[in-house]
């Protein structure tokens, strides 16, 4: 084998972080004309990353020292993150259409975001995932505040980064001190003597695991979600909301089941509070808010509490759960937000909820859709969103955390109320003018996510039997 | 040894105090220059432990360029720190407390975990440096920088490259009204496209 | 051949998918060509199977199609899959065909409708869902089937939206199946918990071997699943909506109503009839409501007024003798009279539809009269349909099948004689009640306009469908009659054959004959009172007999009943109930909702620096956690 196959596992990366930069140098040249261009060549670079990844044989390949791993959990993971990207990149047309923001560099960071991911996903070592992270996290700071005349959209970008670099210190200061009780940063290595690593290791596992928190927005390190969802672009929020959870998701996993196998106990613990946390906020906070990207924020939270159960059971099929979960959830969260990315009248973005008012009858397909999307989110049998509660509750159970799952159940109850409001606005409530008509970008999204949810419990067997394979490969 | 010892403590308690300083002192300007003793000062511990290379990028990069950077940003702009800094005492009994009791967790961790380090990881430590005796600090980063670590390094390009896209698309804007020197045409200029020749009847002006 | 099985239900639910996918955006024909095109597909594809099953039968004398593993969770594992042998093949082929005659005659039946492609779309999803119900291998398949079909019912019946009453019609049917779906799944659940397994083939090996016949769990099993079957085939005590589902169009009424889902209830008893051989109680008890429910209704037909509720009452009561044939344990029998009821009873709801059509849709009997010459189609086959509900002798298929439910009520062992008689009395008033509308609706003075006005669409499934309610009863003959055995032969592999109890084929010829002279006495009877107007008749106009008129009209008062008994105390409870102690509890929880919520959202100030506070709070929260847990 010669030395350039040799890096045939970390190809999706190297299309991504090279493709970035050709489209850098054919943006800096081709100017503002290049920017539509741009978004199709991008979505080009996603498909063709994600087709590499699916080549991908599932075996364990470690690259560079162990600091890159490819295996199965890594697959499915980098796929789901870039559907998430490309659905992000779909829907972001109107959005750019705009000569303020018609800027070609929106591409360019959500690929090199898209990168970072995957190198989070792939991460071995500490170091690794902190690279992974701050690539990703930089492109993130950057595009919520793209908006740049915007003040909501400035606001969130300051406020992202500054909490976002202290989550950062935060990693590190973790990460430093696993490093300084164990001697290694390499995972294999840490899990080898995490046993005795003793109360310093725990504390930097904490550290370590609060910078991650900070990223899927779990409480109580959820604070900046609801204003930077509010604040960014809808087309970014919607990429907050997908791929990066996903990503951080992941790196989660992988470095408590890689890492930190000996103390699991510990780590239980805190992903436990952390969960039930983020559910009862994700219920409770909502309930009363009225814009809908902030409302979706609270859901993320609320889910990313749902999807922690699965590693809280620290087994085999909480993984499986938590994996089936993501694929899910960012199927609901994509098809919900190329919805309000629609809530444009004359050109001009809505956000109330009450903008929704009667869209029954001024739009019924899409009203069908989106109480459809509303009511999976909300976790309602048959639709998909219930199976993915379904299977974490059902990890939960086996390992015992009885307490943790009816918690489960009783916070998706609450949260059932903020999603019904919206579904009763829709059908009830008089209408309000009708939106402009739905580009057919946005209708395929829609389409695509809503066909998703109603029939995947016709055929659950493929999503689910590959999120056990994902999930056998950490073990 | 003693000497080593001496240098530690004085460099040590210079860097701490001066970092006090830094959140301090009320000029902005002042807190910048206390910085920079607090580098310098760094950069000699690292000396110390042998670590030259580092010592000298602390100098160069941080003090030489970094710090000078943040003292110009702070003149020019005149930022009301004493605004800035207003709530500060209100905020003081929160992040002391924050502060006390991040402090007595770590000396709490020493003290409770007496061995600090795993019985493996002193040997894990040692594993991939050469010894100090036989290469310089420089070459021995040299040697592993672009093999062993070639892909942190790249990410970390990846990273910085991702800094300068985001400054530059929050920043850069394009007005309209600016004249700009474009040498490819001020070089392409021929005489034809330069002057033109009038012909101009005498006593009546163009 | 037999591996196109999947597209027989696929088609139907394609053609759904294209009409609700373009919600009425189609031209009317377009509409007609997806709604009848998919369902005859869908007949040929099943023509093709069947004759594939039987010239060559597979091994085993079934076939087994697995579409995919439905989900997998522990010992839970389901799979998509149908089967076929002779119990589904007859029930596909019924569907499949009558279906498809019923499409294309409401493809005229039904146009100008503004529903048109609503219309089509469910119809078409019903097909789909009753094909799922009876191929399916699994009994949660059977489910999925089963709710899909009473969704459509709901559905077709309150086809007419805008008129409340047909959307209290379709309430009440999808509530009062409801109680028996609830039953049905309490048995799935308690089958699946104590068997493991809810593959019919599995279920059936392993019931015998975990449970002796006559024990608690397997008489517990077999009557959940009897609540679900006698919610959907309207049979006693839950046959009270079946009247009210009347309200549907027509064609629904003939296709639903009539010939296939109100049948679905029989075709679970016979589908895991082994269940119901373990609990002889239960046999014994499908086998009472069934006699029950036969002469109940037929009673009640004899006093309707309105053309389409006697066709109701009329089909519940022949159900009553499928139900009566089942307890009986003449599982083919049941499955055979199934089989010539679709069919004269379509053509009966067709025929009547045709009539009320050509007549500005009257539906009550008595402003009708003499339209036999006006209307000479729709009266020959609705007379045709007539007499084989009659059951008159040899030349009509309900003569057959009722014949052999008789002969297997007399020879069952159990109570023979007595379920006998019952058929008995309800052949007889059968044939009163059906020639009573012949009589009333085509002889007598012309009262109402006719205008004959139908095509070729309509005037086709009538002829078909006349065909087979004569001719369809010559697959099985009775010893007597050339002892024809094909049907019972096909079936053999699937329902265990009757215990025959010794008879000399003399008995057997006195017996029929005598069911004979009924259903002919029956004819006479009503050709005296309804045509002639004896003297005697007058005796129906004294006050006693107006009151037992009046009862019987109300389907023997049971709406009446319910409403004392169940819905008022119920609803009298609700009121008094309104603010108990499990309002309370609700209350509290969203009062307790709202608070938290304006607590929590006071945490969110939007200042970096409290956030930031947060997040370090939040860590030494978690490593507080983390060290002293």
């Amino acid at each position: 084998m010669n030395e350039a196959s040799a890096l045939y596992p970390a190809l999706p990366e190297l299309i991504l972080a090279g493709g970035a930069m050709v489209l850098l140098m054919i943006g800096a040249f081709g100017g503002e004309r290049a920017t539509s261009p741009m978004l199709s060549y991008a979505i080009a670079l996603l498909v063709v990353a994600g087709l590499a990844i699916a080549a991908m044989p599932d075996e364990r390949v470690a690259l560079f020292n162990g600091s890159f791993v490819v295996d199965g959990f890594a697959k499915f993971l980098k796929i789901l993150a870039v559907l998430g990207s490309i659905g992000t990149l779909w829907m972001s047309g109107d959005f750019l259409a705009d000569p303020d923001r018609r800027k070609f560099e929106y591409s360019v960071l959500i690929l090199l975001a898209t990168a970072g991911m995957f190198v989070l996903i792939s991460a071995g070592d500490l170091i690794a995932l902190y690279l992974g992270f701050e690539l990703m996290s930089l492109s993130l700071y950057v595009v919520a505040a793209f908006d740049r005349d915007n003040v909501q959209s400035t606001e969130a970008g300051l406020k992202y980064f500054v909490l976002g670099a202290l989550s950062s210190g935060m990693l590190l200061y973790g990460a430093s001190l696993i490093y300084g009780f164990t001697g290694t940063v390499k995972f294999a290595g840490i899990a080898q003597e995490a046993a005795n690593g003793g109360i310093g290791l725990i504390i930097g596992l904490v550290l370590l695991f609060a910078g991650l928190c900070f990223k899927v927005s779990a409480v109580p390190f959820h604070m900046w979600t609801p204003d930077v969802y509010q604040g960014a672009p809808t087309p970014i929020t919607a990429f907050f909301a997908s791929a990066p959870k996903v990503a951080a998701i992941a790196a989660f996993v992988r470095v408590s089941f890689s890492a930190f196998p000996a103390i699991a106990a510990q780590w239980q613990q805190i992903i436990i509070f952390v969960a039930i946390a983020s559910m009862a906020l994700g219920a409770f906070a909502a309930i009363g808010q009225r814009n809908i990207k902030r409302l979706m924020a609270y859901s993320s939270i609320g889910h990313m509490g749902y999807a922690l159960i699965g590693l809280a059971a620290a087994t085999g099929e909480g993984v499986q759960g938590v994996l089936v979960y993501m694929a899910i959830y960012v199927a609901m969260t994509l098809g919900t937000f190329a919805c309000i990315v629609s809530m444009r009248r004359n050109d001009k973005p809505f956000e109330e909820i009450t903008d929704l008012s009667g869209l029954a009858r001024t739009n019924p397909a899409q009203a069908f859709v989106l109480s459809m999307l509303l009511f999976s989110l909300a976790g309602i049998p048959p639709l998909a969103g219930f199976f993915a509660k379904f299977y974490v509750f059902l990890a939960a159970v086996k390992a015992g955390l009885f307490t943790l799952a009816v918690l489960g159940v009783l916070a998706s109850v609450v949260g059932a109320y903020y999603y019904l409001l919206i579904v009763k606005i829709m059908y009830f409530d008089e209408p309000a003018p009708a939106f402009d008509p739905m580009g057919n970008a946005l209708r395929s999204i829609v389409a695509v996510t809503g066909l998703f949810v109603i029939l995947f419990f016709a055929y659950p067997g493929p999503l689910v039997e590959a999120a056990a394979v994902a999930a056998k490969s950490l073990f | 040894m003693t000497v080593a010892a001496l240098f530690f403590y004085v460099f040590a308690s210079i860097c701490v105090a001066s970092a006090v300083m830094v959140i301090a002192s009320r000029n902005p300007v002042h807190s910048v220059l206390f910085l920079i003793l607090a580098f310098v000062n760094a950069a000699g511990l690292f000396v110390l432990m042998g670590a030259e290379f580092l010592a000298m990028i602390l100098v160069i990069v941080y003090v030489g360029a970094v710090a000078v950077l943040f003292l110009f940003v702070v003149m020019m702009l005149d930022v009301d720190f004493t605004a800035l800094r207003q709530g500060f005492l209100n905020y003081l009994p929160v992040g002391g407390l924050v502060g006390v009791v991040f402090f007595g967790e770590l000396v709490a961790m020493l003290m409770v975990g007496a061995g600090a380090l795993a019985p493996g990881a002193a040997k894990a430590i040692t594993d991939p440096i050469p010894p100090l005796a036989d290469v310089t600090n420089t070459e021995a980063l040299g040697l592993v920088l672009y093999t062993r670590y070639a892909y942190y390094f790249q990410a970390a390009g990846v990273v910085l490259l991702v800094a300068m896209i985001g400054a530059i698309v929050l920043t850069l804007r394009h007005k309209p009204h600016v004249k700009r020197q474009n040498i490819a045409d001020q070089v392409a200029r021929t005489k034809a496209t330069a002057i033109k020749i009038r012909r101009v009847k005498p006593g009546q002006g163009i | 051949m037999l591996a196109l099985l999947w597209l027989t239900p696929a088609l139907p639910l394609l053609g759904f998918v294209i009409l609700f996918a373009t919600a009425g955006r189609l031209p009317a024909s377009a509409v007609a060509a997806v709604g009848v095109g998919s369902v005859g597909l869908s007949a040929v594809i099943a023509l093709i199977i069947t004759a594939s099953f039987l010239t060559t039968p597979p091994e085993g004398d079934f076939y087994r199609q697995v579409l995919w593993r439905w989900i997998a969770i522990g010992s839970f594992n389901p799979e998509v899959a149908f089967r076929l042998d002779p119990l589904s093949l007859v029930m596909m082929l019924v569907i499949t065909f009558v279906g498809f005659l019923i499409h294309l005659y409401s493809s005229e039946f039904m146009a100008g409708d503004e529903g048109y492609s609503r219309f089509f779309a469910s119809m078409n999803l019903f097909v789909a869902a009753m094909l799922i119900l009876v191929l399916a291998d699994d009994l949660l398949l059977l489910y999925a089937g089963w709710e899909g079909v009473g969704l459509c019912s709901y559905l077709l019946i309150g086809f007419w939206y805008r008129d409340p009453a047909n959307g209290a019609a379709a309430r009440k049917a999808f509530i009062v199946t409801r109680i028996g779906d609830t039953a049905m799944v309490v048995g799935l659940i308690l089958l699946f918990t104590r068997l493991g397994t809810l593959a019919i083939p599995e279920l059936m090996e392993r019931a015998p071997q975990a449970w002796p016949a006559g024990s608690a769990t397997a008489t517990a099993a077999a009557a959940l699943l009897l609540g679900g079957a006698l919610g959907k085939s309207a049979q006693i005590p839950l046959q009270t909506w079946l009247p009210d589902a009347m309200a549907g169009p027509t064609p629904v009424s003939a296709l639903i109503h009539a010939a296939t889902m109100v049948t679905a209830g029989v075709y679970l008893i016979a589908r895991t009839h082994v269940l119901f051989e373990l609990a002889p109680a239960i046999q014994l008890a499908v086998a009472a409501i069934g006699a029950a429910t036969l002469l109940l209704a037929a009673f009640s037909a004899l006093n309707q007024h309105d053309f389409k509720r006697i066709l109701a009452y009329s089909t519940i009561s022949q159900i009553g003798y499928m139900f009566l044939a089942l307890g009986a344990g003449a599982w083919t029998a049941a499955i055979f009279h199934f089989m010539t009821h679709a069919f004269f009873k379509a053509l009966l709801f067709l025929a009547a539809g045709a009539v009320m059509m050509c007549i500005g849709d009257e539906h009550d009997i008595f402003r009708m009269g003499g339209l036999w010459r006006r209307l000479p189609l729709a009266f020959a086959s609705f007379l045709i349909g007539a007499a084989s509900l009659a059951a008159l002798p040899l030349v009509t298929a309900g003569f057959y099948s009722k014949d052999m439910i008789l002969w297997g009520a007399w020879t069952s062992g159990r109570g023979g004689p007595a379920l006998w008689a019952a058929g008995l009395i309800g052949a007889l008033v059968t044939a009163i009640y059906i020639f009573r509308a012949v009589f009333v609706v085509f002889f007598g003075e012309m009262q109402i306009a006719a205008r004959s006005r139908y095509g070729w669409r309509i005037a086709v499934p009538l002829g078909v469908l006349s065909v087979l309610a004569l001719g369809g009863g010559f697959v099985e003959t009775p010893a007597a009659l050339g002892h024809v055995e094909a049907f019972s032969r096909l079936l053999e592999a699937v329902l265990p054959t009757q215990r025959e109890v010794a008879a000399a084929p003399a008995t057997q010829a006195t017996v029929m004959a005598i069911a004979s002279f009924a259903a002919l006495a029956g004819v006479f009877i009503a050709y005296l009172v309804y045509l002639r107007r004896v003297r005697a008749a007058t005796i129906l106009d004294t006050s006693a007999v107006q009151r037992l008129h009046r009862f019987w009209l109300a389907g023997w008062g049971f709406d009446w009943l319910y409403d004392r008994v169940l819905v008022r105390p119920f609803l009298w409870f609700a009121q008094l109930n309104r603010d108990d102690a499990v309002d309370a509890v609700y209350d509290g929880v969203a009062f307790s909702s709202r608070v938290s919520h304006a607590y929590l959202s006071r945490t969110q100030t939007g200042r970096v620096r409290w956030y930031a506070g947060w997040l370090v709070a939040g860590s030494l929260a978690a490593i507080a956690i983390a060290v002293f847990a």
